[in-house]
């Protein structure tokens, strides 16, 4: 029985993993410029990602494996984070405007600055 | 073992005391490294342990003569000992900010305003900030752009992510975690 509650987890899980996958994909194919896209490729990535190594987790039950698993998820956490940041810095400091809407002040910097 | 320096009774004395503050100095890195070692050669035969423990006191050796200095004083046993709480109300910030972007992206309308904002930071020593811009950006919706002092540049897609106080909770989260910043911000609410 408790085989059965833990296959219907992990399918939950994987699935869960699955469809932030797939937003993350549509979110970068609709964003319209350079900043946007980051938010859905880095992010939904990252929860989608989560969520598969979590489902992976249970499938491996209690062993090194799982310690390997969670060890994958930090590291990802951590350089998915630093890689998304990477990439704005160096949009920012090359001065691209990111894309806003009419009427909307697009950053804090002052022209004559 | 650290300074040539000597006092007036000769030098043993300060010598050994380096020696001690070495070894102090050197154990939460060997352990950090040891459990590491644990976890990816994943044996617990009596040859690979005690392979690792010569492996992890080795190099926490050498590195501390390479780092020496350079470690952040920030970094102590009670951050280790908070963290894992740091990191589950980080994972829940992520969880409802990922479903915040995710019905943005995904609605035909596509509801988003982008822009850049910047904030002052009550927070000063770098670990701090760089705890703080790695929250923000793995928190979806909000990617820091750069850091100039204590002023931080956040890309997000849209205003109300502004005025949500989940900025403010991360930097609360952040000040709790490290002790820093003004003692109010140092409580979790």
């Amino acid at each position: 029985m408790s085989e059965y509650v833990r296959d219907a987890f992990i399918v939950l899980f994987s699935l869960t993993g699955l469809f932030f996958f797939v937003g993350g994909t549509v979110g970068l194919l609709r964003c319209p410029d350079l900043y946007a896209r980051l938010h859905p490729s880095t992010k939904c990535d990252t929860l989608g990602a989560c969520s598969v190594i979590l489902a992976l987790c249970l499938q491996a039950g209690a062993s090194f494996v799982t310690l390997k698993l969670l060890a994958i998820a930090f590291f990802l956490l951590l350089s998915c984070a630093t890689c998304g940041h990477a990439i704005g810095r160096s949009a920012f400091r090359s001065g691209v405007v990111p894309w806003h809407k009419p009427g909307v002040k697009p950053w804090p910097i002052e022209e004559d600055e | 073992m650290g300074t040539l320096t000597r006092d007036k009774f000769g030098g043993v004395a300060v010598r050994s005391r380096t020696l001690a503050k070495t070894i102090r100095e050197i154990i939460p890195l060997a352990l950090l490294l040891f459990v590491l070692w644990l976890i990816f050669t994943a044996k617990t035969n009596w040859h690979h342990l005690l392979l690792g423990a010569i492996v992890s006191v080795l190099f926490s050796w050498f590195s501390y003569y390479l780092l020496r200095g350079r470690l952040d004083p920030h970094l102590k046993a009670g951050v280790a000992l908070r963290f894992p709480l740091f990191a589950v109300l980080l994972f829940w910030e992520i969880i409802k900010a990922n479903w915040d972007v995710l019905k943005r992206v995904l609605a035909p309308s596509l509801p988003i305003s982008p822009r850049i904002i910047d904030f002052e930071s009550y927070l000063e020593s770098d670990i701090a900030k760089t705890v703080l811009a790695n929250s923000i950006t793995l928190t979806p919706g909000t990617v820091t752009v750069d850091i100039q002092g204590q002023r931080f540049f956040i890309h997000c897609l849209s205003e109300d992510q502004v005025e949500d106080p989940g900025e403010g909770r991360l930097q609360r989260m952040t000040a709790w975690l490290l002790k820093e910043g003004p003692p109010e911000m140092r409580r979790l609410k």
